[in-house]
């Protein structure tokens, strides 16, 4: 909460400079925008776009992060089945990763997406448009959702079956999935 | 509390031995052979009775317009029986109208006791079950406190209110006391045994977070297809956290939200809420129908922790693996595999969505190949129902519509209405729905904006009859006079001080079928169904098997059981 109101006092300070600003130059009579102006709103634009950037560095991180997370609970599991352990937990974990991948991470991060939907912010626009990305995903896909998603509840049902072949297979599909997530950029 | 061990004090003995059948019990309805019954005709026929029946209490719903979604959200209705005098009586939950931004009434709840000759008396006011002022939204029905008389309890915009039965026909408002008001906007709540200690503890689900004077303030602004404003939301709007109130056993709760798994970080737009054993491991697992969020499934882990697994289980998303607008909730068993099943209705040009159960907890979207999907898609979908509404042994689907866009009415040309029919879905035996709203009688050629959906037994005449709400008008109440064939009908006692009916499951064996049902304290949209489980059976004319699973674990089973009639079992102490 404190990050968000220095960002609205940063932007209500930039607005105060600019009606300044804008009143000074008021008795030149130029007909151009005022030059502090124009560099202003050049400096923000800047901002505006590498905002964007960071949002998608910033998904990517959480997408990479889950996958390590991922990988980690899929090699536990393997072990455990190889070593013929219990393996329930490790691989429900894994098929809660994998759900998360394809829903861009947890619920928390689903009630950040939603806000910043409710505020008009679409990071797809073009993309939701076309039915390629559901309402506020920056990377995931919609096709590529449905396939984490399926992914996942196979994934998830080897937790009452054990059975490491057929995980293996299934967190190869994940892989695949999770590579093209970059030819998609 | 886990299947294992279920059956520690199971019994079974002859029908005629431990069934205590309603047919001549004092105050009690006789099996509907002995009444004479009311006339049958060719296939589904329903019709509304409610103004000669007395139920005339017009639901009030905000502004003509529909300025906040508050105005068009609809309210519950809860058939329970809370003078126990054996008939079905009719509980339907009223909010506020407002002019511009004036309250300009404040609408009260309605009971309305049943005569026992299919008419109804209002007796609100003498129950003082009116509401509190607050604008209601939806109806949870259990006896909480485990003192044999069933207690109310009303969602609001505001505080929760929880009416204590006294047992004299009258309640008084203890949930101040109880610990479980919890203002905002409550939409759907569902008492159920959480951590299998005996008592019933309490979900909330929550839908918005806004202030009265946003609401008032609220007018038409967003855009509608390019051609109309119409209210705001729920994007725009900030998702209200679900709440979760562990019972401490004395009639009092404690907000366990967090500590038991129910901390709601997507902040859903929260509707319904349905408890019930979805991974058929013995214990209570939650579904929430969450508005344009995925949906949760909560999975009880046997310890008084939950668990959110809708997302990798199937049930939070469609098949395409997109959310939808839940908003009813309804489980069964319409394929007759034994598995619970899950119905949820959702948005306008949308379908309602019908999930199949594997029994092990994981769940497919099968609205396309069972025709659900289909029938559903144009209408905007409240009040879920699965249900065997001819006797025939299978589950049929109800399923109360109407827009929430009055302004939908100014053009004709996307071919949507705001007043809307409600579907009745005919299951053809296989688990696949062909619809047969055209051919169920007047009841069903109705149009109006409907939302709460209630099916009860109101006239003991062994078919489910159709309570349903609307939006500024009054409820309709659809009497089945279908075809029919055999039924049986539960009815669950609990001994008071020995724990609850709530979470009970029964399963009927006849002519080589088997059906389940279980006992929940809420379901559909906001909405209650008869606490006595009502199976149709065909052409069988006895039940081969009758068990009853109770919550601790224990079991009676009983055999050779005659049917149309209500069969009472007795929870052995």
């Amino acid at each position: 909460m404190k990050s968000r109101s220095g960002i609205l006092v940063c932007l209500v300070v930039a607005a105060v400079a600019c009606v300044g600003l804008a009143h000074a130059s008021h008795h030149e009579m130029n007909a151009k925008t005022p030059a502090p102006l124009v560099e202003t709103y050049e400096a923000l634009g800047d901002a505006i776009l590498a905002t964007k950037k960071a949002e998608w560095n910033l998904v990517h991180t959480i997408l990479a992060t889950t996958y390590q997370h991922a990988q980690g609970a899929f090699a536990k599991a393997v072990s455990n089945l190889e070593a013929g352990e219990d393996a329930r937990a490790q691989i429900e974990a894994l098929a809660e990763l994998v759900a998360q991948l394809g829903n861009e991470g947890d619920a928390s991060v689903a009630a950040i997406r939603k806000r910043l939907v409710e505020g008009g912010h679409h990071h797809n626009a073009k993309g939701e448009e076309q039915g390629v990305y559901e309402e506020g995903f920056v990377i995931v896909t919609r096709d590529a959702k449905k396939q984490f998603l399926a992914s996942a509840g196979a994934i998830g049902k080897l937790a009452a079956k054990p059975d490491a072949v057929a995980l293996k297979a299934e967190w190869n599909k994940v892989e695949k999935q999770f590579a093209q997530l970059h030819e998609t950029r | 509390m886990r299947r294992a061990e279920l059956g520690r004090s199971g019994t079974v003995a002859l029908a005629a031995v431990l069934a205590l059948t309603t047919a001549g019990c004092s105050g009690e309805p006789e099996p509907a052979a002995d009444r004479g019954g009311v006339a049958r005709h060719d296939g589904f026929h329903f019709v509304d009775v409610a103004p000669e029946a007395g139920v005339t209490r017009v639901v009030l719903a905000g502004r003509p317009d529909k300025d906040h979604l508050l105005d068009s959200a609809g309210t519950g209705a809860a058939w329970l029986d809370y003078d126990r005098d054996g008939h079905l009586d009719a509980y339907i939950v009223n909010s506020w109208t407002i002019s511009g931004s004036e309250i300009t009434e404040r609408g009260r709840n309605a009971l309305y006791r049943n005569r026992g000759d299919g008419t109804f008396d209002d007796v609100t006011e003498r129950a003082g079950v009116g509401g509190e002022g607050h604008w209601g939204a939806g109806v949870a029905v259990a006896d909480y406190d485990e003192d044999g008389w069933p207690d109310i309890l009303v969602t609001s915009f505001g505080p929760t209110v929880l009416y204590r039965n006294l047992g004299d026909g009258t309640f008084e408002n203890v949930a101040a006391r109880s610990g479980i008001e919890s203002p905002g906007w409550n939409t759907g709540a569902a008492f159920f045994d959480a951590d299998g200690d005996g008592d019933l503890d309490l979900y909330v689900a929550a839908y918005i977070d806004c202030t009265l004077e946003e609401m008032l303030d609220a007018r038409p602004t967003l855009d509608w297809k390019g051609v109309d404003k119409v209210a705001v939301g729920p994007f725009g709007l900030e998702g209200a956290a679900d709440h979760f109130f562990r019972s401490n056993g004395d009639g009092t709760f404690v907000d366990a939200t967090a500590e038991a798994g129910f901390e709601d970080l997507a902040l859903g737009y929260g509707f319904a809420v349905r408890a019930g054993d979805l991974d058929a491991d013995g214990d209570l697992d939650v579904y929430v129908a969450n508005d344009s969020d995925a949906n949760y499934y909560y999975r009880n882990e046997g310890d008084g922790t939950f668990k959110e697994v809708g997302m990798w289980t199937g049930p939070a998303f469609d098949a395409g693996g997109a959310a939808q607008a839940g908003m009813g909730v309804a489980f069964g068993d319409p394929n007759g595999d034994g598995a619970v099943d899950v119905l949820v209705t959702n948005f306008s040009e949308d379908f309602t969505t019908l999930y199949h159960g594997d029994g092990s907890g994981f769940f497919e979207d099968v609205s396309d190949a069972t025709g659900i999907g289909p029938a559903t898609f144009p209408w905007l979908s409240w009040g879920a129902l699965l249900a065997d509404l001819d006797n025939d042994g299978d589950q049929d689907v109800v399923i109360a519509n109407g827009h929430i866009y009055p302004q939908v009415d100014r053009h004709p040309e996307y071919e949507l209405t705001y007043a809307q029919k409600n579907l009745l879905l005919e299951n053809d035996g296989t688990g696949r729905f062909v619809d047969v709203t055209d051919e169920a009688g007047p009841g069903f050629a109705k149009v109006q904006s409907s939302r709460g959906l209630a099916a009860g037994d109101y006239d003991d005449d062994g078919d489910l009859d159709l309570l349903i709400t609307q939006l500024d008008e009054a409820p309709v109440l659809l009497r089945n006079d279908s075809a029919t064939g055999s039924w049986l009908t539960v009815v669950l006692e609990v001994p008071p001080g020995e724990g609850t009916a709530i979470g009970t499951r029964v399963v009927v064996e006849a002519a080589g079928q088997t059906q389940v049902r279980d006992l929940a304290s809420s379901e559909s949209f906001l909405s209650v169904h008869d606490p006595r489980l009502h199976f149709g059976l065909g052409s069988a004319r006895v039940a081969d098997r009758v068990e009853v699973e109770w919550p601790d674990g224990s079991r009676t089973v009983l055999e050779d059981v005659a049917v149309d009639r209500f069969l009472t079992v007795l929870k052995e102490p």
